[in-house]
């Protein structure tokens, strides 16, 4: 019987095929646009955390096996893909009979077993023999720790003959420092929950877990900022919570740590005075800045682990030495001035980055819109009401009910810890 | 009038109603009594409907063949069903009044005695023969009644036992396991030489065992469990002096000396055979008097080795603290957290938070071994 007989006549074949060819129509446009955006995604050229711009010899080891795997799993892939669509358009129904099912082929089923043990086989030596280089820390020449807590980084330079020498600890946030050209063992562990440490450009991802201590190293062949962010989920505002390293030629390095070791100074300027007052009725127990005194003259010690879940808040002796805040997820620079570091050529890079944040290149909007309302900024656990779980400690920085003329004075003070 | 399936519903409807009446002016919140109410709705609605289809069964019309109906020509068991299912009820509503507790009771009764009796009624109309009506009542819920029953009855068990457990001193635990394991031993004996044993008497040894334990567990767990000293441990002995000594307190004989967490720690500290402290970091080993760099308010897990002549413990000094005292008076105290006495070759786990930076406190923190003046380890906290 032909088989156009069997089927029923269709009354309107021309509307019903209109309506075919314009879903076909759309399923390609939607498909083409995925693959071109895709595709145009690689060729980004502001792209902080791409993996496949290795800026040390960690990342770049990185690089080396990845190459050949992605190039490896592409070729199998296109063979496979090719074969697949080859089979499908080649025995694509078309009315034929069923054809003779048989069962079992031991002879290319073999062939078919060992061809990908081997491509495994093949990937898998080069990828132990990374791992197994990218793990051993003992060329590391400088130690700097880093504590995870939510959302944000603590990094601590410990006492030693390493980084050029460290005199007295240094303690700072959201940016590590680190000299050029010099093997970095980053020390890292958490307060709270597991993050993950990852500067792309620098190293692969580290989990820091509670409890432990875990170690990676990073390695930096130019000045420059490498960005990175929080890889493991680590709550509400895991996405916020960004880091970078910043490396600096080894005399800028230097020049750099007599800045984080520099006596406090009271301000002199009236409103940077007033500033002080504010921050030490206002933010000084939580935040530490070294060499603040009370009125008695005794050090004001901060106490986070009173206020805060994590137990630890930014120290903020030199918060402009620095060009972020709130966990790197802001900038302290404005966007012309912003852009002048981040885009400056390794030589110009370091002179650059310590001229720090003055006046004239501060991001006081965001500033003080933190110092406004920091949860409508940041998603953090920071409600009064809803603080049960914690015994009634926050997760973050509070909304502090300042007044703009409280935030005046305190941005003036802020400016000044240099 | 009423048929088997309305009546049910309407039967359901009205211990719903009764019991959003009574949540409703018993307890607090609506929503038990909205959940309840609309329950009573719903099955009134149900109960309407079937009562007027009469169960949807033409035959129910024609009363005749229903009397003349093989199922009706046998008369059902007596059941002790309803009688729990309304002893549940009763419960159910006492509980209401009462006590959660014996309302979860009722509840549980009201539903496992309904599921029960609906089911017995259901399979006792399947047919004439008692015998096929009581396969598919255990067919239907054999799968439920036997491992649930099962458990229950182990869990009695289990229960009986631990309450006989903490009455008995540590003394006569000893000397009862030792009678019990006899007594298991000598009728295991009896058996393996007797197979012919009836299995009726090895039935009844297991019933009268059972009945002893369960017997054993009321009158115990009325009496009351013996008085239980909890271990004290060094960190509840630290404000009397312990971290300071050399000597062993109640405290180090029963802490555990497993290393439990030793996996990535924040340092090895090792008392040396000369008296003095080796320090093992990942990295490079801090050098000169600044010592070891521990995280503030991070837990810092540190493994202290032993590899002295005697018995020592690792002790860090974190200046002092301010506690309440017995007349309510704030006075100050040694700050100190410490280890256990570790034996000589052994290892301990010490877990520290320092919420302090050390450069707030007046004389720094520093690891020490009481009665080993040379082991001195200054503690940089950031």
């Amino acid at each position: 019987m032909n088989r156009s007989e069997s089927q029923p006549v269709d009354p309107l074949p021309t509307v019903k095929t209109r309506q075919r060819d314009a879903r076909r129509r759309a399923t390609r446009i939607t498909a083409t646009v995925v693959a071109v955006g895709a595709l145009a995604a690689g060729c980004a050229s502001d792209a902080p955390q791409d993996t496949w711009q290795p800026a040390g010899p960690n990342a770049q080891a990185i690089h080396d096996l990845q190459w050949p795997v992605f190039l490896i799993a592409g070729i199998v892939g296109l063979i496979v893909f090719v074969v697949l669509g080859y089979i499908l358009w080649r025995y694509r129904d078309r009315g034929q009979p069923v054809p003779e099912q048989t069962h079992g082929k031991p002879a290319l089923e073999i062939v078919l077993t060992i061809i990908p043990a081997l491509i495994l086989i093949g990937v898998a030596i080069p990828t132990v023999g990374t791992l197994m280089a990218l793990s051993d820390t003992d060329d590391t020449e400088c130690i700097v720790n880093v504590t995870g807590q939510q959302w944000w980084w603590e990094i601590d330079y410990p006492v030693q003959d390493g980084c050029q020498g460290i005199e007295a600890p240094i303690v700072t946030s959201g940016q590590m420092v680190v000299p050029t050209g010099t093997a970095v063992l980053v020390r890292g562990t958490s307060r709270d929950v597991i993050h993950s440490w990852w500067i792309p450009k620098l190293n692969g991802k580290k989990d820091m877990v509670p409890g432990r201590v875990h170690v990676t190293k990073i390695e930096a062949d130019e000045p420059g900022i490498y960005a990175g962010q929080c890889t493991e989920f680590c709550g509400l505002s895991h996405a916020n919570m960004r880091m970078e390293v910043v490396a600096l030629d080894p005399a800028d390095f230097d020049t750099w740590k007599a800045g984080q070791l520099a006596a406090y100074e009271s301000p002199a300027e009236e409103l940077a005075a007033a500033g002080e007052a504010q921050f030490i009725a206002q933010c000084s127990r939580c935040h530490q800045v070294d060499g603040l005194e009370n009125a008695e003259g005794e050090p004001i010690v901060a106490r986070p682990d009173r206020e805060v879940y994590s137990g630890a808040a930014p120290d903020l002796s030199h918060l402009m030495s620095r060009n972020t805040f709130a966990g790197a997820s802001y900038d302290l620079l404005n966007s012309v001035c912003r852009a002048d570091v981040w885009q400056s050529d390794p030589a110009s890079f370091g002179e650059k980055y310590l001229a720090g944040v003055d006046l004239a290149c501060l991001n006081s909007v965001e500033l003080r819109e933190w110092l406004r309302n920091a949860p409508a900024k940041k998603p953090m656990y920071t409600d009064p009401t809803q603080l049960g779980a914690t015994d009634g400690l926050v997760r973050g920085m509070p909304y502090l009910a300042l007044g703009e003329e409280q935030i005046d004075e305190l941005v003036a003070y802020l400016l000044e810890r240099q | 009038m009423f048929t088997t399936g309305s009546k049910l519903l309407i039967g359901s409807a009205v211990v719903a109603t009764i019991a959003a009446i009574m949540y409703g002016v018993t307890q607090d919140g609506v929503l038990g009594t909205v959940g309840l109410a609309s329950a009573a709705v719903a099955l009134s609605f149900l109960a309407g409907v079937n009562a007027y289809v009469r169960d949807s069964n033409v035959l129910d019309t024609d009363a005749a063949s229903v009397r003349a109906s093989s199922a009706a020509r046998y008369r059902p068991d007596n059941s002790l069903w309803p009688f729990l299912f309304g002893s549940g009820a009763i419960l159910l509503t006492v509980g209401f009044v009462t006590s959660q507790v014996v309302a979860t009771l009722g509840f549980i009764l009201v539903l496992a005695a309904g599921i029960e009796w609906i089911v017995q009624a259901w399979a006792e109309r399947t047919s004439s023969d008692p015998d096929h009506n009581a396969e598919v009542r255990l067919r239907t819920l054999g799968p439920l009644e036997f491992p649930l029953f099962g458990a229950i009855g182990i869990g009695v068990l289990i229960y009986a036992f631990s309450r006989m457990m903490l009455w008995f001193t540590q003394e006569n635990t000893v000397i009862l396991f030792a009678v019990v394991a006899g007594v298991v031993l000598i009728i295991g004996f009896l058996l393996a030489f007797k197979p012919s044993i009836r299995s009726g008497a090895i039935g009844g040894i297991l019933v009268v065992a059972a009945v002893a334990v369960i017997a054993g567990g009321v009158v115990t767990a009325v009496d009351g469990q013996r008085d239980i000293h909890p271990h004290e441990t060094v960190g509840e002995l630290s404000r009397e002096g312990i971290c300071d000594s050399p000597e062993e307190f109640e405290a180090d004989e029963n802490a555990s000396q497993n290393v439990s967490d030793s996996a990535n720690v924040a340092a090895l500290i090792t008392l040396q055979s000369d008296g003095r402290f080796g320090v093992n970091v990942v990295g490079p080993a801090p050098e000169g008097p600044e010592g070891l760099t521990l995280t503030r308010s991070s837990a810092n897990n540190i493994i202290f080795r032993n590899d002295s002549d005697h018995e020592r413990r690792l002790t860090l000094d974190l200046g002092t603290e301010f506690v309440e005292s017995e007349d309510g008076e704030e006075e100050e105290v040694p700050y100190q957290i410490c280890t256990t006495l570790v034996e000589e070759g052994g290892e301990q786990l010490l877990t520290v938070v320092i919420p302090v930076p050390s450069s707030a406190v007046p004389g720094g923190f520093h690891f020490f071994v009481p009665g080993v003046e040379s082991a001195f380890l200054p503690v940089v906290v950031p």
